[in-house]
Order: C-alpha cells, then sequence, then structure tokens
C-alpha cells in the first residue's frame, strides 16, 4: 500500500504556502515531517484531513496498482493540543466511538482492555474529560484515532508538550504501530525526529523532499538537514 | 511633556486607524476586495487618520450635548412651577457628583493607557499626568458652550455659566486626589467600570435626590449649589499638588488595567468563553444513559447541561404563567378594560416575535454545542462522515424544539385564555391560529439558530467567532424582529403568515443541511 499525493496547492490570498507537493509514502514506515515555522506543515496535514479544500492537485491509495480515494476513516489526525468532549468521561467517550465505529472496527476490545493499553488509570477511566490532564486528553486522542486502525496517522507535534514518561510511552506505541500503515510525524525537535522516524522529509518553499541519510552519521546528517533548512533564506 | 502628549496621541490614533480598518475587513464581501497589506496602504490611512481626528472632536461636545439635552434640561421641563434656575442648578449639581467618581479618566482601564504604560513602558506619570490635564481641558471647552447656552437659557447668571466648567473639573480633581490619598492609606485601587454595591447604592440615592424633591416641588436654593460649585475651585486647585506628589502611578496603573490583558487578546478573551462553558457542565456522576450511539452522545449533553437548557426555559415558562395569570386577575378586578386588553391581543401578535426572539435558547445551545462538543469532536474524521452530521442535526433540532416549545406553549395558551377572558372572539380560529403560530415562532427561531450554525459555523479551533457573515445574519435577525414590535396586526392575517412562512423556512433549511452542512459544519481554519 502507497500513499501518493500528486501536484498538491494551496495559497491563501497571495501566498503560495503548498506549492507542488509531489510525495509517495509507504506502508510500514514512519515519516519525520520537518519544516520551518510557517512552512506549512499544519496546512498540508489539513489539506490530506480534509479541513481545508486544496487548490489543485490530488491524493489517492494505491494497493498494488489499484487506485481508490483516501476515505475519511482512512485517516486519523491527531493534534498537537489535544482536543476530548469536555461533558463525556473517558470511558463514555470510547463507548461513544466503539458504537458508531461498529462496522469498521476488527476485533474490538473491552473498554477497559483499551485503557489498559494506553495505561490510563482505573479511577480516572470515569472521570470527565474536562477535568484529565494534558497528557492524559493526548492519550485519550491518541487511542480513539488508532482504534479505528486508519491507514495513514497524521501526527502534528504530538510529542511536544508531553512529560517525559507519557512521551517515551507515546513513541514505545508508534513504533509498535507502524506496521500495516504510513505514519506521518510533523514536528519541531530535531533529535526526536531522527530517534523516532524512519524517513525525514523536509517541507521547503511549498515542496516536500526527503534527505537521504545514506551513510553519515548522526552529526553530518543533522547538519545536511539544517543546510537544507536554511537554503534560499536569503533570496 | 509636549512629546508625551504627542506620542499619546499618535499611539491612539494609530489604534483607532487600525481598529477602523479591521473592522472593514470583517465585513465579508470587503474582505475578498481589500489586501492583507491594507494596513500600509496611504489613502485609507489618511481616510481614516480623517474620522479619527474628527471623533476626538466631535466626542469633545457631543456627548455633553446630549447630556444637557437630557438629563439636565430635558428632565427639568418636568419640574413646572418651580424657578427653572434652581432646578437647574440642583440637578447638575448632584449630577456632577455622580460624575466626578464614575467618570474619572484617571481612573478608567482603557486600552491607550494599556498600550503606553504596560506594553510600551512609557514613564507612567507623566503620561497619566499629561493626559489627565488634556481630559480635564476637554471636560472644561466641551461643557463651555453648553453651560452657556442652556445655563442662561434657565435663568443663570453668565459669569456663572463661564465658571461652571472649571467647577466641574475641580470637582472631578478633588475626587481623584481624594482617591489617590485612599490608596496611599489602604492600598485600594479604584475601578470606576467596577464599582461595588454601596458605590452604586450610593449613584441610586444621589439619582434620587436630584429628581425626586424637584417632583414634590422641593429644590435647593440656587445658592447652596452655587456656593458648593465655586467652592470646588479652590479645592481643585489644593488637590493638583496631591496629583503631582502622587508616585505610585506605574502601580495604580498595573491594578487598572490587569483585567484588560484578558479582554484585548482575542485568544485569551476565547479562552474565557471556553472556560465559562465548561463550567456549565454539570459534575453529577450519577447522570448516565442506556442509549447507544449518536442518541447516546445527545443525551449526555442534555442532562450535562440541565442547567442552561431546561432549568432556564422552565423558569422562563413559570414567568409567563405568572405574567398570564396576573392579566387574567387584573381582568378579573377591572372588568372595564376587557375591551381595551382583547383588542390588544387581537392586534399585537408581531409583537411576541420579539418576545419568542427574546427568550430562545438557541444561541446558548448552539455555543454550549460547539464550545463543549463540536469543537473537539469536529477534530476526528469519524464525527465529519456526512451521514454522521445529518444524523446529529435532526437529534439536536428535535431537542432545541422540545425545549423551545414549552414557553412557546405556555404563551399560547396564555393568550388564548386571555382572549376567551376578554370577551372572546367572533372567531374560534381565532384560539387555534394563536397558539399555533407563537409555537411555529418557537420551532423558527430553534430551526433558525441550529441551520445557521451547521451552515456557517463560525468558530475556529482557538474558538474564536470568526465568521462576520454570522454576526450579520443574528445581527439582522435582531432588527426584523425589533422591527415586527412596530407592526400592529389582526391574529387571523398574522398569524396564518406566520405559520406559511415558518412551514416554508423549515423545507428550505432543510434542504439547505442536507446540501451543505456536510461541506460547511468543520472548524474554521
Amino acid at each position: 500500500m502507497k500513499f501518493v499525493i500528486e501536484h498538491l496547492s494551496k495559497s491563501f490570498e497571495k501566498k503560495e504556502v503548498l506549492k507542488d507537493i509531489n510525495f509517495t509514502f509507504e506502508e510500514g514506515k514512519i515519516y519525520g515531517l520537518l519544516g520551518r515555522n510557517g512552512a506549512g506543515k499544519t496546512t498540508l496535514f489539513n489539506c490530506l484531513n480534509r479541513d481545508i479544500k486544496a487548490d489543485g492537485g490530488s491524493f489517492y491509495m494505491d494497493t498494488d496498482g489499484v487506485r481508490r480515494e483516501v476515505s475519511a476513516d482512512d485517516i486519523g489526525y491527531v493534534l498537537s493540543t489535544p482536543t476530548v468532549p469536555e461533558f463525556l468521561t473517558g470511558r463514555e467517550f470510547l463507548k461513544f466511538f466503539m458504537d458508531i465505529n461498529e462496522k469498521s472496527i476488527k476485533e474490538p476490545k473491552s473498554i477497559d482492555a483499551y485503557f489498559d493499553y494506553m495505561s490510563i488509570e482505573p479511577e480516572d477511566r470515569d472521570k470527565l474529560l474536562k477535568d484529565y490532564s494534558h497528557g492524559m486528553k493526548n492519550k485519550m486522542q491518541m487511542l480513539i484515532n488508532i482504534i479505528a486502525q486508519p491507514k495513514i496517522l497524521l501526527l502534528d507535534e504530538p510529542l511536544t508538550s508531553l512529560d517525559v514518561v507519557v512521551a517515551e510511552e507515546m513513541k514505545q506505541l508508534l513504533r509498535s504501530l507502524k506496521q500495516d500503515r504510513i505514519t506521518i510525524f510533523s514536528t519541531h525537535i530535531m533529535d526526536l525526529a531522527l530517534d523516532l522516524c524512519d524517513e525525514i522529509v523536509l517541507l521547503h518553499h511549498g515542496e516536500l523532499e526527503v534527505v537521504e541519510k545514506t551513510d553519515l552519521d548522526s552529526k553530518e546528517f543533522k547538519d545536511k538537514i539544517i543546510a537544507a533548512l536554511r537554503e534560499g533564506e536569503n533570496e | 511633556m509636549n512629546k508625551t502628549l504627542k506620542i499619546s496621541f499618535s499611539l491612539k490614533n494609530t489604534y483607532r486607524v487600525n481598529g477602523i480598518l479591521f473592522s472593514l475587513k470583517q465585513i465579508p464581501l470587503l474582505k475578498r476586495l481589500l489586501p492583507a497589506a491594507l494596513y500600509k496602504v496611504r489613502g485609507l490611512k489618511i481616510f481614516a487618520n480623517i474620522l479619527s481626528v474628527l471623533w476626538e472632536i466631535v466626542s469633545t461636545f457631543i456627548g455633553k450635548f446630549l447630556y444637557f439635552v437630557t438629563m439636565v434640561c430635558g428632565a427639568g421641563i418636568l419640574y413646572s412651577g418651580l424657578p427653572e434656575n434652581a432646578v437647574f442648578l440642583h440637578i447638575l449639581l448632584i449630577l456632577t457628583v455622580i460624575g466626578s467618581f464614575t467618570n474619572t479618566h484617571l481612573f478608567n482601564p482603557t486600552k491607550d493607557k494599556y498600550y503606553a504604560m504596560i506594553l510600551m513602558k512609557m514613564d507612567a506619570r507623566e503620561y497619566t499626568l499629561v493626559n489627565y490635564i488634556y481630559s480635564l481641558l476637554k471636560v472644561v471647552i466641551g461643557f463651555l458652550p453648553f453651560t452657556i447656552l442652556f445655563g442662561m437659557d434657565r435663568g443663570v447668571p453668565l459669569w456663572f455659566c463661564l465658571l461652571l466648567p472649571v467647577c466641574i473639573a475641580g470637582m472631578k480633581l478633588t475626587y481623584a486626589a481624594v482617591t489617590l490619598w485612599d490608596y496611599e492609606k489602604r492600598g485600594f485601587g479604584y475601578n470606576e467600570n467596577k464599582l461595588s454595591k454601596y458605590m452604586w447604592g450610593c449613584i441610586a440615592l444621589l439619582l434620587a435626590a436630584a429628581y425626586v424633591p424637584p417632583a414634590f416641588g422641593f429644590v435647593l436654593p440656587s445658592a447652596v449649589p452655587m456656593g458648593t460649585f465655586l467652592a470646588c475651585i479652590p479645592l481643585g486647585m489644593a488637590s493638583i499638588t496631591r496629583l503631582t506628589t502622587f508616585r505610585d502611578y506605574y502601580a495604580i496603573n498595573k491594578e487598572l488595567l490587569a483585567g484588560l490583558t484578558n479582554q484585548m487578546d482575542s485568544t485569551a478573551a476565547a479562552q474565557l468563553v471556553k472556560q465559562v462553558n465548561e463550567k456549565k457542565i454539570s459534575t453529577d456522576t450519577s447522570i448516565t444513559s442506556d442509549r447507544k450511539g449518536f442518541e447516546y452522545l445527545n443525551e449526555l449533553f442534555i442532562k450535562r447541561h440541565k442547567k442552561i437548557l431546561w432549568n432556564s426555559t422552565k423558569k422562563i415558562s413559570y414567568v409567563c404563567a405568572f405574567l398570564v395569570a396576573a392579566v387574567l386577575a387584573g381582568i378579573y378586578f377591572l372588568p372595564e378594560e376587557k375591551s381595551a386588553i382583547n383588542e390588544i391581543v387581537m392586534t399585537w401578535l408581531p409583537y411576541f416575535v420579539f418576545i419568542m426572539y427574546a427568550i430562545n435558547r438557541g444561541t446558548n445551545f448552539t455555543q454550549a454545542l460547539f464550545m463543549n462538543c463540536d469543537h473537539s469532536l469536529l477534530t476526528y474524521s469519524f464525527y465529519k462522515q456526512p451521514n454522521f452530521i445529518l444524523r446529529l442535526f435532526q437529534i439536536r433540532l428535535r431537542e432545541i424544539m422540545k425545549i423551545n416549545a414549552v414557553p412557546a406553549l405556555v404563551i399560547g395558551g396564555g393568550l388564548a385564555l386571555i382572549l376567551f377572558a376578554t370577551g372572546g372572539t367572533y372567531n374560534p380560529l381565532n384560539y387555534v391560529v394563536l397558539i399555533v403560530s407563537i409555537l411555529c415562532m418557537s420551532l423558527f427561531f430553534s430551526i433558525h439558530y441550529l441551520t445557521i450554525y451547521y451552515l456557517l459555523q463560525p468558530y475556529n479551533a482557538g474558538t474564536e467567532l470568526k465568521s462576520g457573515t454570522y454576526q450579520i445574519v443574528l445581527s439582522v435577525t435582531y432588527v426584523v424582529c425589533f422591527a415586527f414590535m412596530q407592526l400592529r396586526m389582526p391574529i387571523m392575517i398574522f398569524g396564518i403568515m406566520t405559520i406559511a412562512f415558518c412551514v416554508l423556512y423549515s423545507i428550505v433549511a432543510s434542504i439547505l443541511v442536507y446540501r451543505l452542512a456536510p461541506k460547511t459544519f468543520r472548524i474554521r481554519t
């Protein structure tokens, strides 16, 4: 399975944020999306998740040469600030989600099994989500996004504001989830990207390009990334 | 000093001008025409600058003119038989006392102060004093033409009319000095926009003292206000020393302006609205639901927001029922008013459009829906599937219709009862039309608010209201409903028209929602 983007473009007024995005993402890999502030990472994610309409171009799933449209349940999108329905408890949110997605959830587990899986403590499961801590909200959002086992997982700086323990748990989780799906992970933290991701992709001047690691050591690789991001700075 | 004044001016001007340009950019059609680099277009800047300077001049005079026309002289006309000059001075003196602590300039938390002293770190003492002097000059210059014009008209001698503005400024100065002294003694910062209940009590008493005694033929002999006013000149002069020697201007301003940060930062303000809405969620742990899927979600939402939805609709219904009972009792005790009331009920149906508008819970419902539910769920792609959006729309419409229908039935039924009690109507169909049309109005507002919420979804991820169109639709709704208050029409004609309109509107709204909502019901970016 591949996820192919062709000639995707998006402008805000006169500013071309995404110029001509062409890329093929492959199953089983975590892609680290790096880009400077305002480079358009979130815009790209929003276009892929169809939150905003792209000006041109297309994207589709390709399984052994057979193309098909990307449907809403193909994509799981985890935002940097976790948002959860404050008036529900953790358990209620999960029940609601499982109720309405009955048909699409393969091999459903019990609600408590899911909570155990995410290390959400039993005493927190029946609390209103508005009283959850930031890290717990994040776990909840992640959980909802992975239960339906989406083919594509978009993560917009998901680990930035988590404490070290939760961040480590999340990293482990993402590694365990990478089989059978495409994970695209945007971040500002280079070490995290190098640690977790299989490929580093730069969003620069409205285009996507891969940075080849080949036989560079970690320091050289970092320098190469920085140099690439700086390129054309003084145009 | 000159420089401080100049900087204050250009600062105030810049943000006024940018404010004008910003609001121009909020208008849906203009938004597309105006470029993002709007703020550097010279022509527009000059135009907005002219507006801003004109406003500075006009605002010096217009408020004072209206003040004299209505509060001082307008009200004074009511007391015939009393010496005009005494009434004029009596009212003016007491209102000036109120103004001295509710309109101080010094203790008014304004944006320009925040920008200058907190953000730009201008010298607080100098900035405050320079602007305070300027504001007092505006008081004197602004009052002068009207104290002469209205004062002489009321037989106040010219020399006193000329001195009056200075006396008014003197009284303001005196109060300011006392407040600063109080701050030094007790450390208590005064804010004219956050008056204590004692202050409000004082205002009520003073207003009563200004307007009630003249109604009973009593006014202060003109020597008393004149003496008091004149005494304010030396008092004010003495107060100047207090103001110039006071050292803690930065501290009092910091305290005064603390609340302003939240208001000015639109993200922080939106956060505040969000928090307020979160507080409306009931923490009652016994609330559960046996339903499934969207009905489950909806039931939990309604139960946990009972306070703002059902409780308030119940309260409104009780009040309406009480009012109906009061009118019925009135008819019983004053049978001679029957025909007049009958006439009112028969022709005032359009008036109830505004009443139904005012008691509708639609906007509260949609706001809570967004803040506590859709704001988060709309970030999940499963929630945005077209069939799910429409399913939930139906459920929500049903709920809000139920909530709004209760007071509508009370009002409709109550009106029919009043109509019957005041002699009835030649055509019994009038009763039916009355009840049905009031119910239709309530249904209309329920559909209207939910439809525009689904079609325009006005909030962004930061819970800020971002849609100019949404605000315009709300304002137009208000204006139209307000205009209906002026209309008088027999029940039969207006009722049938209302029912027909509601049916038509519901059909159009449903079609629009089914066609468009799956695309429009998104978080704004």
